[in-house]
């Protein structure tokens, strides 16, 4: 039963590997290709479903017991971050079939594309921090490659941008992954919270251990895109293809978010703070309650930065990356409230309704994203001065986008107003006025950019662009598919809370964490 | 003496790294990052201790004085990383160059205000 926890890496690299060798034959890869989307989806789905009833698996690699060798831990965060990358991939994968060029598709398209579910699902499972380092340069590689794609001026300058940045990222995890080896003399996830848990007794400073772990937050923020690390996101998500873009926004910066709940939530949290380095006015003595301020400054930024950044883009796809970087702090500030809560409910809380941000913010952002692509692909363009009138003449594909920017917004029934209410509900139990303010004017700066868009791109009278369209069914097909499954988990709200209810309790489970993953028997 | 020798030379490769990375050619920023990665493994290897024996089974010194070889391990994994990714940034840059006919940032960034 644990092999199945190896089961979504071994499908998406079949994948890769058979769409790869089925080159010559484009019509048999893009079957492939489709067909291992959907065996992704199921194997996800029957891992998610085995761990909701059973509780967490673990598969120790070539059966080297836990310290000592690598393992893959899936308890029911992984397993709900894999889902959400799971439907948004396969909904990518069947727009990028009817999108891409055919050239490109039989050239590297769709192995590049399952090799970067590799490294997210890889990212998902390990429990170890140094395979962590090396899954996500496999899904950094990979997604270099497709954000270069069409490799015209705007598109090689981006991946350069998007290129250094990650390198200087990678050598930063390789450097704090070292260090923090050397501190706490393991790489094991579960075995370095166990160790920082009991510091004195294995001969642990704390002091250094919260440095390097600053500098691995770093990287993890360059990832998921936080102010002020957020300045690659707008460059890149225009010049990625449109599917490529949705799973960036959608499925790729919320492995930093994991990386973030994973590691400081669950490991991290063991240490406890030196007294000389504790900050005023706060009473924890848990690394979290350092992180919690730092996360609350960068998830204000990033909601200030984002919304008022896209408030006055010319193109959509340039408002959606700018939007990303504003929900992405939206995000981060309930895992704020949760660092610095010392109720655990509050904390449980503040976790779950980051994790329900995180999937409704993938599903609509990954719809937008693949509308926005959809209108480009009728219309030819994605500039703001030649669209308008899509709503008369596409009702459509602009139902679609309504519907992904409502659940954006937080319109009751869609996904989005339940992750709203729950950022406002855990903000209002910890009494942090502030951080409720800021969700506020937030929210306010997101109903202003989305109904500017919807004024500028979807109302008025139709522009040459817009009545000279080529209709593209199949494609908007893809998009509705997308944007229904927000209508569904908005009216059937209740397992989807449940499960990031249970992701919540997994995080901050840290030694039902250890016992599961060092095999002690419970 | 070796390690602060070994300080010392991290400390010249970070250096050099972030400035080179820092410089308007391209070529030199790749150059700068590859610098910065090969530093981090360098890093990584004094991690393990530079002065234990060889951790062979049965070489003769104690089991708790030899070097620790899983750092070891993770470096030669760090660096087939990195040669791919230093390739791959040579031919993007070449590419960067095709399409912009320069490869200076500053020529690079005054080109995508126009859009």
């Amino acid at each position: 039963m644990t092999d199945l926890v190896a089961g979504p890496l071994l499908v998406a690299l079949v994948a890769a590997i058979t769409t790869l060798l089925a080159r010559p034959r484009p019509r048999l890869q893009r079957g492939l290709s489709l067909l291992w989307g959907v065996g992704y989806l199921a194997v996800v789905a029957l891992l998610f479903e085995t761990v909701r009833t059973g509780g967490p698996l673990v598969y120790q690699l070539s059966g080297w017991p836990a310290p000592y060798g690598i393992t893959f831990v899936a308890d029911s965060l992984a397993t709900l971050m894999l889902a959400l990358a799971a439907v948004v991939s396969l909904a990518a994968l069947a727009y990028s079939v009817l999108a891409i060029d055919e050239f490109g598709q039989s050239l590297s398209y769709h192995p590049l594309f399952h090799f970067m579910l590799v490294g997210v699902s890889g990212a998902f499972l390990t429990g170890d921090v140094f395979n962590l380092f090396v899954w996500f340069e496999v899904m950094l590689m990979s997604s270099y490659v497709l954000v270069a794609f069409y490799s015209g001026p705007d598109q090689t300058r981006a991946a350069l941008q998007y290129l250094v940045l990650n390198l200087v990222g990678s050598g930063l995890m390789l450097l704090a992954i070292g260090g923090l080896y050397a501190t706490t003399g393991t790489l094991n996830m579960a075995d370095m919270a166990r160790r920082l848990a009991n510091a004195g007794q294995y001969g642990i400073d704390p002091a250094p251990v919260l440095g390097l772990s600053a500098l691995l937050f770093v990287v993890f923020a360059l990832k998921a895109g936080i102010v002020p690390f957020q300045f690659w996101v707008p460059e890149t998500y225009r010049a990625a293809p449109a599917p490529v873009t949705a799973v960036l926004a959608g499925v790729v910066k919320k492995v930093g978010v994991y990386a973030i709940v994973r590691l400081y939530f669950t490991v991290f949290a063991a240490a406890t703070l030196p007294a000389s380095l504790a900050l005023p006015g706060l009473s924890g003595r848990s690394f979290l309650a350092f992180y919690g301020p730092v996360l609350f400054l960068m998830s204000v930024a990033s909601i200030v930065v984002g919304g008022v950044g896209a408030m006055n883009r010319g193109d959509v796809d340039g408002l959606l990356a700018y939007s990303s970087i504003g929900q992405i702090g939206f995000v981060v500030l309930p895992l704020a409230i949760a660092a610095t809560a010392s109720d655990p409910g509050v904390r449980a809380l503040g976790i779950t309704a980051a994790l329900v941000y995180a999937v409704n913010h993938g599903l609509s952002k990954g719809t937008l994203f693949l509308a926005s692509g959809a209108v480009r692909a009728e219309t030819g363009t994605r500039s703001f001065d030649d669209l308008g009138g899509l709503a008369t003449s596409a009702p459509v594909l602009s139902a679609a986008f309504f519907v992904s920017a409502l659940s954006l917004v937080g319109i009751p029934p869609l996904t989005g107003f339940f992750g709203k209410l729950l950022v406002f509900d855990v903000a209002g139990q910890a009494g942090a006025w502030l951080a409720l303010a800021v969700a506020l004017a937030g929210a306010i700066l997101t109903i202003g950019y989305v109904s500017r868009a919807w004024n500028r791109g979807f109302w008025g009278e139709p522009g040459a662009a817009v009545l000279g369209r080529t209709r593209r069914p199949r494609l908007v097909a893809v998009v509705v598919a997308l944007a229904l499954t927000l209508v569904a988990f908005g009216i059937g709200f209740d397992p989807l809370l449940s499960a990031a209810h249970a992701a919540a309790a997994a995080a901050l489970d840290r030694t039902g964490y250890v016992d599961v993953v060092l095999g002690v028997i419970v | 003496m070796t390690q602060v020798l070994l300080a010392l030379v991290l400390g010249f490769l970070f250096a050099v790294g972030t400035f080179l990375v820092l410089r308007r050619d391209v070529v030199r920023v790749v150059w700068g990052v590859t610098v910065i990665s090969q530093a981090a493994n360098l890093y990584l290897v004094t991690m393990g201790g530079v002065s234990g024996s060889a951790p062979i089974v049965g070489h003769g010194a104690d089991p708790a004085g030899v070097t620790d070889p899983l750092v070891q391990a993770l470096v030669l994994t760090a660096i087939v990383i990195g040669f791919g990714t230093t390739a791959f940034a040579l031919v993007l840059t070449y590419r960067v160059y095709q399409e912009h006919g320069t490869i200076d940032t500053r020529d690079l960034a005054r080109g995508g205000e126009g859009q």
